[in-house]
């Protein structure tokens, strides 16, 4: 179980002649992973969503909040005392043809930390090869075909199934999926998708989903949480179905109308909407993040900075929150809108009840 | 009347096994005001076959036969020298691949542009400015700060767009755009389709986007042509092929897309992998190993693309169309790829 709490991490620039600026990539962002839970993260890109999954597998620094693993905050820990969390959470990387070692087969890839491995946990090295075949027959491999070859001589789907069975060498219970799926094959990406979720019920791995396309989360992220994250803000949460069928901020209204529209077999939602405005980081937004882009931005949300609140209360609280949202529960949604309105945006199935 | 008629189009490239094609026979025409879509895997000769409208398939590519009519113009794949260079990019405008990193790091987009107007002869140099300018603002740019701009001060979808104002801007009547959406978020990649929607809309343009995601070019385009294994295996009307596809890839590939409406879990993964230039079946059908509705011809005689009904639809396939289309076999829900 991992749990986050107003994670915030900001990078130092210094321009040759701008002088010295901040540039917050993350700013606090709360989540619960629960064991063999899912959850998922949806932005544009320089949101800060690769930053967090760098700071959840200890790649990257995170500069407040507090990150706890398994009931243990792990910034008061040593680096020493921290790499034994970290290795429990594995990353899978977007780039399956620069993840591998190109002069290293796939016989060498997992050999190293399967005898690590073994070793750590008082196993037997030499059963490393019968650990490997498994491994790769679990992510859908032929392990006698698969095990002698180098890295280009496999495709990008199977690559990223070695840099699966790679992760799961060490035993993880979490893994961290940035954009896993973006660079593989279309007919290729279902079955990386369907293994990842295989892994959820079959060995009740939790996963960290970062993408941003959010029908493949919707695939994966089944059950869990989908937070969308805006320059670093988590503006809307929930229940992965519950935010994409009824989304009530803007940001993630966009976003969802954004999804193409397969003509023919779906009908664009009714409210489909785009931002008004390119994303300007020289703007100045002392209120809500999203004010100058918004289509609905009234004065207020110029002025106010919205919190998020439960859905279904009378716009977004305003400093301090009357309701703590992490003690919300799981699954509750949430959102950071001082005028949160339902509108239909999704695609809808032709053929479906159009009711 | 076609702006661009592709006739038995086939390119090979040289391998240590011999000359080996890339794309084989393939026939496609491009028509004024609409846009058509094709859709295929990396390794499915869909860049080459785009590459070769421009006559620019690199070496050790070759176009082994087939001819690349545009109109006014003649055969392009005959052109060489001055003629081959007017032609591009002049009548045929062309957005590359990853556009948002080809272009020169060192120069203003501006003196970029004045490049390309030389090398083409203009000889009114401000008015191509003046075009450029108009371009850029009709897409939502700031034509000023953009011309001005080094191209790492634009986001990935303004290059994008950029470059498609370098395709357009010596008022070509043809506009290729090789996976335009691809390097872009999903915020962007909608920007980027409704622009080139409407620029192909505003001039009339023989649009080909070329791409590996069915679901961003159903959003814009007219006709839809999907090829695998080097050929095109079913072409027509986009909304008719999507509804109702009539090859056995195509209905595998529509779905085993991750979609935002409908039954999660209706999604079904393909088996097997994509074939490259040497894994491709010599003999019989490309995609018989992966296709759910193989019968024995498949192993031994390729299907031609042919006519199957009326609407200009074709497919490249021994199955009857009504078996396909209510997929008596179905699609295989194998989730694993052999090696």
């Amino acid at each position: 179980m991992i749990q986050a709490r107003g994670i915030t991490r900001t990078y130092q620039t210094h321009g040759a002649f701008t002088g010295a600026h901040a540039v917050p990539a993350l700013r606090g962002v709360d989540f619960t992973l629960p064991d063999g839970g899912a959850v998922s993260f949806i932005g544009e890109s320089g949101c800060g969503k690769t930053t967090l999954g760098k700071i959840l597998t200890g790649l990257e620094t995170f500069d407040g909040g507090e990150l706890v693993v398994d009931g243990v905050e792990l910034s008061g820990l040593s680096a020493r005392a921290r790499a034994k969390y970290f290795r429990r959470i594995q990353m899978i990387h977007q780039d399956p043809y620069s993840a591998l070692n190109p002069t290293r087969t796939v016989e060498a890839t997992l050999g190293d930390p399967l005898r690590m491995r073994a070793k750590e946990i008082g196993g037997d090295p030499g059963k490393w090869r019968e650990r490997a075949a498994e491994l790769l027959t679990l992510v859908g491999l032929e392990p006698a075909a698969v095990l002698p070859k180098y890295p280009h001589q496999l495709s990008g789907g199977q690559r990223q199934r070695v840099v699966i069975a790679r992760a799961l060498t060490v035993d993880p219970e979490v893994l961290i999926a940035d954009e896993a799926v973006s660079m593989i094959d279309v007919s290729m990406r279902l079955g990386i998708l369907s293994l990842l979720r295989d892994l959820r019920t079959r060995l009740g791995i939790s996963l960290v989903f970062i993408t941003h396309d959010v029908a493949t989360a919707r695939y994966v992220g089944d059950g869990g949480e989908l937070h969308v994250i805006y320059r670093g803000e988590v503006v809307e949460r929930g229940l992965t179905d519950d935010v994409i069928l009824t989304p009530v901020h803007p940001y993630t209204q966009c976003l969802l109308s954004a999804v193409p529209i397969m003509r023919g077999l779906e009908e664009p939602g009714p409210d489909r909407m785009a931002p008004i405005r390119a994303l300007d980081e020289r703007t100045a937004t002392p209120g809500c993040l999203f004010e100058p882009r918004c289509p609905f931005a009234t004065q207020e949300c110029a002025l106010t900075h919205p919190t998020l609140v439960p859905l279904g209360g009378d716009g977004a609280g305003v400093g301090s929150a009357a309701v703590d949202v992490g003690d919300l529960g799981d699954g509750a949604h949430v959102h950071a809108c001082l005028h949160p309105a339902a509108r239909r945006v999704v695609g809808v199935e032709i053929g479906a009840a159009s009711a | 009347m076609s702006e661009v008629s592709v006739r038995s189009l086939t390119i090979e490239y040289q391998t240590s096994a011999g000359w080996l094609p890339a794309v084989a026979d393939a026939w496609l025409d491009l028509r004024p005001g609409e846009i058509t879509g094709l859709v295929g895997e990396s390794g499915s000769g869909k860049s080459t076959l785009a590459l070769a409208l421009l006559n620019a398939v690199p070496a050790p590519g070759r176009i082994a036969a087939g001819t690349v009519e545009l109109a006014g113009v003649g055969d392009v794949t005959r052109l060489t020298g001055k003629q081959l260079r007017k032609v591009r990019g002049g009548a045929l405008g062309y957005v590359f691949q990853a556009s948002q990193n080809s272009l020169n790091p060192l120069k203003t987009i501006g003196r970029q542009l004045l490049d390309l107007g030389r090398s083409h002869e203009v000889a009114d140099l401000r008015a191509l400015i003046a075009r450029a300018k108009d371009l850029a603002d009709r897409m939502g740019l700031d034509g000023d700060r953009v011309l001005d701009s080094y191209q790492h001060q634009l986001s990935g979808g303004m290059r994008q767009r950029v470059g498609i104002v370098f395709a357009l801007v010596l008022n070509a009547k043809v506009l290729i755009l090789d996976e335009p959406t691809t390097a872009l978020d999903m915020l962007s990649q909608a920007s980027v389709l409704d622009i080139v929607r409407k620029v192909h809309d505003e001039n009339q343009l023989s649009t080909l986007i070329i791409t590996h995601d069915i679901g961003a070019v159903s959003e814009i385009a007219d006709r839809l042509a999907v090829m695998y294994g080097g050929r095109i295996v079913e072409d027509g009307p986009l909304l008719d092929v999507l509804r109702r596809p009539s090859h056995p890839y195509t209905r595998a590939l529509i779905g085993a897309t991750a979609r935002i409406a409908g039954d999660v879990d209706a999604a079904r993964a393909l088996p097997g992998r994509p074939p490259d230039l040497t894994t491709v079946a010599r003999v019989g059908c490309v995609f018989r190993d992966r296709c759910g509705f193989a019968v024995e011809t498949c192993a031994t005689v390729e299907p031609v693309l042919a006519a199957w009904e009326d609407g200009g639809r074709r497919r490249a396939c021994h199955v009857e169309p009504s078996t396909v289309l209510s997929g008596a076999s179905g699609t295989p829900a194998a989730v694993g790829e052999p090696a």
